[in-house]
């Protein structure tokens, strides 16, 4: 079978990503262009005797980069060894802004590339009153536009039809004005396969990519020798490519005068409001945290039982054994820790996507912008920000819909530190133990407490924007212009498909790393070397004749992880974590907590030789009652739980946020530094209120 | 695509219209403004509404003369857009 390599062009909000749903489906992958946080989409299709390979590239206005998805674009259609560059571009427009498309489609064509042009979205001409002669559209722009109206799938075919079909024969729209022709022909003859267009794009382009070191000294040299500043080309050839389309259009438009104002106005008056704009956002806001807080319970507790019951069958089936305890704790339990996050993940994304598709996100940029920039973040980070408040793993993985490289990272980075609820429990069991359950000036005590949790992690997050926003350098001067587009009702198979891409890429994508690091803590936590292990059982029973039943059960437990490789890991560290007052015990439970935060409370009853409890009475009790072996005060005094509060605040005590950081920026070197970055300002806090306090 | 005014006014910068008030782009204030302004379409001649403001300096919205969308600037960037007032 034939193949062809396809990419999709366009401006943004022109309804690209609803033509490449419907032409591709499910057969679609999403993951990042190789060591960048941008997002690549590529999907495959079968049409006639070809099977289409489909590149979605990011939206984009024209080909000088304003931006590193910008760039990609470039050097994608700029550079034909690109493994990505395209056979065909399908440059895609719509009726109510014209001009822009046309620019594109006229660059893209320009650059050598064979480009069908499509004008999406047709039914919005109606509803703006545009009409066009599509016959003289044909003449001046030399192709065979097609009309496309994705959402209800019209013109689908025509657009299939044309991807194998013969191009119509152009000339070279740009006329590339007469004082470069000698810098041209210059460049020309170091590279002869160039057009005349890609020969001006070596002159305007501030960087060739994908040219050896050589040969851009080479090119740099031409440049000064002709007196060429790059940019100056640039917004030469804008404004001589818009006079020109002003003029060919000028005729093949028609706009109905005075339409009554339109629903998107009418909205807007609403929506972007200086009042009534942010309370929408912030109620908003409140009902998604409410949504994946709430909402997700019931789905998660029914995945915990499934699997907590699929354990135990498969655990009373199997052999007892070493074997029986990896495929039960280890394997199935790993499995169900990430199928635990689907329901978080799936409404998140739910909100977003509906977010996005109807148009309301631009909106939420330009509300939030103001207060989010200076912390170097996007006004769209305010939905990562908030739905972490919930779960970091969803969040970070909405910060990918983050125009700008250097906020999308930021944004990231940061998310973590906001108390997301595997937290909660730790807070409210230590917060119980080291605050009096008091009223002041009518205010509990200890919901002052939590509340200055909440307080501090936000904090954290908008702290350590703002020194990375000085550290991490980008290549693209930070602004925004941005088009706000008329509200639509979402396309439901979009928001399906992005659930779905989210939930699947999060268990494939993320998951193998999760699973990974839970064997691995099981591993620890379940053998141990050294005899006391190994007789745990008999020394226990020795040491405690009176015991029998559950509390023998729960002391063999706590005794063998004590002596296990996780409890040596404890006493190894304990050098490290004793100027923060935690003795090894809680050093145990600091390691295993990695899995998840909330794993604390359950490592420390198992230490505590409680068994599974999850009554937060019985543990509060027990640690209370625990006295430090070095210090000999109360292990959970005021100092050291402060000292714990602070570092459960700041530190990255979660391996699926490490795992779904390294998927979205693709990158093992941000997500150390995030690592090494937050458990370093957790260590160096929790030190400081420790030996201020104790 | 250019038009003669009888009456000329002085260059001001897009950001001190009021909301409503409409102008013509003369230029830029900088010489490295983001390309995409002018890939927008917010080139000298282009005729420019605003439609909305923030407070506290915050973004504005305006919109191209014929064009459905919207523009979201910042305070930085609409500050940079010299347009000749229409009074």
């Amino acid at each position: 079978m034939k193949e062809k390599k396809i990419a999709l062009v366009g401006n943004p909000n022109v309804g690209k990503s609803t033509l490449f749903n419907l032409l591709t489906g499910l057969r679609q992958k999403v993951g990042n262009y190789p060591g960048m946080t941008v997002e690549k989409k590529t999907g495959t299709f079968i049409y006639g005797d070809t099977k289409f390979n489909l590149i979605d590239l990011p939206g984009t206005y024209g080909i000088y980069p304003t931006s590193l998805d910008e760039q990609v674009v470039t050097d994608i259609l700029n550079n034909p060894e690109h493994p990505n560059h395209p056979e065909l571009a399908v440059v895609v427009g719509e009726p109510t802004n014209l001009k822009r498309s046309v620019f594109l489609f006229q660059q893209v064509r320009d650059s050598g590339i064979p480009a069908l042009f499509v004008i999406n979205m047709m039914d919005e001409a109606e509803k703006s009153g545009i009409e066009f002669d599509k016959e003289k559209l044909n003449q001046r722009l030399q192709a065979n536009v097609i009309f496309t109206d994705a959402r209800n799938g019209k013109g689908i075919e025509e657009l299939k039809k044309a991807l194998s079909s013969e191009l119509e024969i152009h000339e070279m729209n740009y006329r590339i004005p007469k004082e470069f022709s000698q810098a041209i022909s210059a460049i020309k003859e170091l590279n002869p396969s160039l057009n005349d267009y890609r020969a001006w794009q070596y002159l305007a382009q501030n960087e060739i990519k994908n040219l050896p070191e050589e040969e851009k000294i080479q090119l740099n040299k031409t440049k000064s020798e002709h007196k060429i500043i790059s940019r100056r080309l640039q917004v030469k050839e804008t404004l001589q490519r818009y006079e020109r389309i002003d003029e060919d259009l000028k005729d093949v438009l028609t706009r109905k005068e005075k339409r009554p104002a339109s629903l998107t106005e009418k909205l807007d008056r609403i929506f972007i409001h200086p009042a009534s704009g942010y309370l929408i956002f912030f109620g908003l806001l409140l009902l998604i945290f409410q949504a994946v807080f709430a909402w997700s319970a019931p789905f998660m507790d029914f995945i915990d039982e499934g699997f907590a019951w699929l354990s135990g069958s498969v655990g009373s089936i199997l052999p007892e054994g070493p074997v029986n305890g990896l495929i039960t704790d280890g394997i199935i339990a790993g499995i169900g820790g990430i199928v635990i996050f689907i329901p978080q993940i799936a409404i998140l994304f739910l909100f977003i996507s509906v977010m996005e598709e109807s148009g309301y996100m631009s909106r939420v940029v330009y509300l939030m912008d103001r207060w989010l920039k200076p912390f170097g973040l996007s006004g769209k980070s305010a939905v990562p920000l908030m739905s972490g408040a919930a779960c970091a793993i969803p969040a970070v993985m909405s910060a990918r819909n983050i125009e700008n490289d250097k906020e999308r990272l930021i944004t990231i980075l940061v998310t973590p530190f906001i108390t997301c609820s595997a937290r909660l429990p730790i807070y409210v069991i230590i917060i119980g133990l080291i605050i009096p359950e008091q009223t002041f000036y009518g205010f509990n005590l200890q919901g002052i407490a939590l509340f200055a949790m909440y307080v501090i992690g936000v904090l954290g997050a908008l702290g350590s924007a703002w020194v990375l926003k000085k550290i991490i350098r980008s290549n693209f001067k930070s602004y925004l212009i941005l088009e706000l587009p008329t509200y639509k009702l979402p396309v439901w198979r979009n928001v399906l498909l992005t659930v779905w891409e989210k939930s699947s890429g999060f268990i494939f994508g993320a998951g193998k790393i999760i699973l990974a690091i839970s064997i691995i803590l099981w591993v620890l936590g379940s053998f141990g070397f050294s005899e006391d292990f190994k007789n745990a059982e008999q020394i226990v029973s020795t040491q405690n004749p009176g015991l029998n039943g559950q509390s023998l059960e729960n002391e063999v437990a706590s005794y063998k992880l004590e002596h296990s490789i996780l409890g040596n890991m404890g006493q190894v560290i304990e050098p490290v974590i004793e100027p923060l007052g935690y003795d090894w015990k809680m050093g145990i439970g600091l390691i295993s907590s990695f899995a998840a935060r909330e794993v604390f409370v359950g490592t420390m009853a198992t230490v505590y030789s409680l068994g599974d409890t999850e009554d937060d009475l019985t543990i509060r009790e027990r640690m209370g009652k625990e006295v430090n072996q070095i210090t000999g005060k109360s292990a959970y005094n005021f100092a050291t739980g402060a000292s714990l509060l602070l570092f459960y605040a700041f530190a990255m005590q979660c391996m699926s946020t490490i795992a779904v950081v390294r998927k979205e920026t693709d990158s093992w070197k941000w997500t150390f530094i995030q690592l090494a970055f937050m458990t370093g300002l957790a260590y160096i806090a929790a030190l400081i209120a420790y030996q201020l306090l104790k | 695509m250019w038009i003669e005014f009888v009456e000329m006014n002085e260059p001001v910068a897009l950001y001190t219209l009021k909301t409503g008030q409409s102008g013509r782009i003369l230029g830029f204030a900088s010489d490295d403004v983001p390309m995409k302004l002018y890939e927008l379409g917010l080139i000298p001649g282009s005729f420019v509404t605003l439609k909305k403001k923030l407070p506290f300096g915050g973004p504005v919205c305006i919109r191209i003369l014929e064009t459905s969308n919207l523009i979201a600037l910042r305070k930085s960037e609409a500050d940079s857009i010299l347009i000749e007032r229409f009074l």
